[in-house]
């Protein structure tokens, strides 16, 4: 297969754009993409593209990309994946390039939570994503779908409550240096033991904010590399793992097994195992799915993923490194630009130029899970050439 | 004869009685208190079910399905919704014949719910007079709102008074149903039973209490001006009550829509397996898929499914309590996921009757039929997990 790298990538900060639809997230978020790109590029040079968005907002999906980039020559496809979405557009689009069918590609990813009032949002998108006559009409809204699994988790291996604060407190320092976050202050494990409650055992420092926002990146194949940088990402693994979609036939919810498959596929394509990772992004939309995934993505063995938190090797200058940009939990959480913008950090990490650099990074994973717990998209970016 | 007698009482503890739990309403507790009355009667010898009641949840759609598949009846049995308070329940209970089951059911105020069996033993209620005289102090009508004259004395001396001394009864009664207690008790011999409630479920309290007592006697059913009464001859009735101590109700509060609307589609499609608590059992292999699926989980076979009905009783395997407010629901509530004892099947369903703190990992207890929701004004029942199971 064609090897296929990234040369641009850029987001719009997250947060509550009241003042900001998707059709100007989107553009917003495609010119901060081509500022990255070092040699500069022509809109022309675009030959296909594919949006992530998990909900509609404003109408038709590709044809806003389209129409609010100025990119009406192009074909667009609308990529939906639950939390995956932004991860899954990219992956689409390595497709694309790796194949030959296109050598310049780009990916972009918005969201738009706010757009809904903060109370119904998640209710309102439980109609797309539960069964209508089963899961519905019980109110197995986002956060519990999530505690539901991080409740047995906690009853099976021995962390605490205080472990999942701990990793709410290491998100929220590592996004006070990153100018595009939403949450950009410093917590403590006292606060957020005794905020309020969202859903046992999440309280509201356990959860993601809602935000609003996109992000873009520039897909090229290997031939065109040098046109656009000297400094390309490489795509070096990805992969897509799915699950039993109902709670009641997940047969042991204290892992996700989206996850293990996502993570197996993309490490055996990359050729690399989990100890060769020097930075991760991995989704916390609630921490204790981030300390969960510690084992899933193979960072700590399976129940000793406190052990990672109490020894701080999730910093910045651990052993390893989650979620610098400040992670879902404080960066922000606009489904369909989360994996996306994740890959905007790793891309600036293996560059050398994050705002929370980890020192001599040079491979990087990202992760999603989502679709209540069915899905799951790992990436692995290589500053070197594969 | 009444054979056996079921009585149901929400765990909850409200003014002047039990009060119904927000996902009960008459079919739910007419369903708990059917199922106790039954026991190990099978479905082939209930030929009728008569349901008394003045708190049907719908006018025009249909309770009778909802009610035959929670208490696990053919859809081919014959249901009577009858409107109405004590005296109508009274009646029903006079006229029963062998295999009936009458149910009798009070969701607002007082609540509670009570149903018998007729076979060929048991106790002897037996009529004696039957009296509708109108003095409608409190009535309710078509719009559903309902219009009180408080005046407890004309009530007492034109209402009740009236129609039971045209009663003729031979004697004094040993039970009034529809009264308070303390009002019962002046217009009885000796100290009448005490009754959790005052409307269609109240006469078979009161034969449930006095069968437990072998005591026989004059019994009436009062509801304002309107008199039924008859003769209890005790018998072996079984009682059987689902009556647990009483719980204050926990504080929740109701969060305000946007309604998400039933798919009418997808609700046809759950029924049966949803309210009759049945699980797919594939013919191939025999493995169980709840919900029911196309496609076996076991073997892969496709597309032929038997219902088989699940086991009512499990233990948690993981809960969560949610705090948060979400449109139409009050919180906080807990969901669980339950492993079903003896089989290989595990449910989502929401926790009732407790907390919270409700629904420990481990915890065991047992599944019952609840409302999940009101949506497009319809009960969307399904069950829902009551721990410490026991009664």
């Amino acid at each position: 297969m064609r090897r296929v790298a990234i040369v641009g990538a850029g987001m719009t900060s997250f947060g509550e754009h009241f003042d900001l639809g998707i059709k100007e997230l989107v553009p917003m978020a495609v010119t901060e993409m081509a500022s990255s790109v070092d040699r500069g590029f022509e809109r022309s040079d675009i030959q296909a593209a594919w949006f992530g968005e998990l909900a509609t907002t404003d109408g038709f999906p590709s044809g806003i990309l389209a129409d609010s980039c100025g990119l009406l020559d192009i074909p667009v496809t609308r990529v939906e994946n639950a939390c995956a979405t932004g991860q899954d557009a990219l992956r689409n689009a390595v497709f694309g390039v790796a194949s030959g069918y296109v050598d310049v590609a780009l990916v972009v990813g918005a969201d738009k939570v706010r757009e809904t009032s903060a109370r119904s949002t998640f209710w309102d998108w439980m109609a797309m994503t539960r069964d209508m006559a089963w899961d519905y009409p019980l109110g197995l809204v986002a956060p519990a779908n999530f505690a539901l699994h991080v409740r047995r988790y906690l009853h099976e291996a021995p962390a605490t409550r205080e472990h999942l604060a701990m990793i709410a407190v290491k998100n929220h320092k590592h996004a006070v240096t990153n100018p595009k976050a939403q949450l950009r202050q410093e917590i403590t494990v006292e606060q957020v033991l005794s905020a309020p409650m969202v859903a046992e055992p999440f309280g509201v420092f356990d959860c993601t904010p809602q935000s609003d926002g996109a992000a873009a990146l520039l897909v090229v194949g290997e031939e065109l590399v040098s046109r656009y940088t000297d400094r390309p990402v490489w795509v070096r693994g990805m992969g897509n793992g799915v699950d039993r979609v109902m709670h009641q036939h997940k047969v042991d919810m204290t892992t996700f097994p989206a996850t293990v498959k996502a993570a197996k596929a993309a490490y055996a394509m990359a050729g690399i195992g989990p100890a060769d990772i020097d930075v991760a992004e991995v989704h916390d939309c609630f921490t204790g799915v981030e300390l969960m995934s510690y084992e899933d993505l193979g960072f700590a063995e399976r129940f000793r993923g406190h052990e990672l938190v109490e020894a701080r090797d999730h910093y910045v200058g651990g052993r390893i490194p989650v979620n610098p940009s400040g992670g879902l939990k404080a960066k922000g959480h606009p489904p369909g630009a989360t994996g996306v913008a994740q890959v905007t950090e790793l891309f600036e990490q293996l560059r050398g130029e994050s705002t929370n650099q980890v020192d001599g990074a040079r491979i990087a994973l990202a992760h999603n899970i989502g679709g209540p717990t069915a899905v799951s998209a790992v990436t692995i970016l290589d500053a070197d050439r594969p | 004869m009444i054979t056996r007698i079921g009585t149901y009482l929400p765990v909850w503890s409200g003014r002047g009685g039990r009060q119904a739990g927000p996902d009960e309403d008459a079919i739910t507790m007419a369903v708990e208190a059917g199922r106790a009355a039954l026991g190990e009667i099978g479905p082939e010898d209930v030929r009728l079910v008569v349901l008394v009641t003045r708190d049907f949840p719908l006018m025009e759609g249909g309770n009778a399905a909802a009610l035959l598949a929670g208490l696990g009846l053919p859809r081919s049995t014959d249901v009577v919704e009858r409107v109405g308070g004590a005296p109508a329940m009274f009646d029903g209970l006079t006229a029963a014949e062998d295999a009936t089951l009458v149910i009798g059911a009070d969701a607002a105020g007082a609540a509670g719910a009570a149903a018998a069996w007729s076979g060929v033993t048991g106790g002897t209620l037996t009529r004696l007079a039957r009296v509708h005289r109108s003095l409608p102090l409190r009535a309710r009508g078509q719009d559903g709102v309902v219009h009180e004259d408080e005046d407890p004395r004309l009530q007492r001396e034109r209402g009740l008074r009236a129609s039971l001394e045209a009663s003729e009864l031979p004697g004094k009664p040993i039970s009034v149903a529809g009264l308070s207690s303390r009002d019962a008790a002046a217009w009885c011999e000796g100290r009448p039973p005490e009754l959790p409630t005052t409307g269609a479920s109240a006469p078979l309290f009161a034969l449930a209490a006095l069968a437990e007592l072998r005591s026989g006697g004059v019994v009436v059913a009062v509801d304002q001006a309107t008199v039924s009464a008859g003769t209890w001859e005790p018998g072996a009735v079984v009682v059987h009550r689902q009556e647990r101590p009483a719980l204050d109700a926990p504080t929740r509060r109701a969060t305000p829509g946007p309604e998400i609307k039933l798919s009418f589609a997808a609700y046809d499609r759950a029924f049966d397996a949803k309210l009759r608590w049945e699980a797919g059992a594939c013919p191939t292999c025999g493995t169980l898929a709840f919900p029911p699926r196309f496609r076996c989980l076991g073997c892969g076979e496709e597309g032929s499914v038997n219902l088989v009905p699940l086991p009512r009783t499990g233990t948690v395997y993981t809960a969560t309590t949610i705090h948060v407010p979400v449109p139409g629901l009050s919180s906080p509530y807990t969901l669980a996921v339950v492993q079903l004892d003896g089989v290989d099947v595990r449910a989502l369903v929401p926790v009732t009757g407790t907390g919270p703190p409700s629904a420990e990992i481990d915890e065991p207890g047992r599944l019952v039929f609840r409302k999940m929701a009101t949506r497009s004004g319809i009960s969307d029942y399904g069950y829902a997990f009551a721990p410490g199971g026991g009664a």
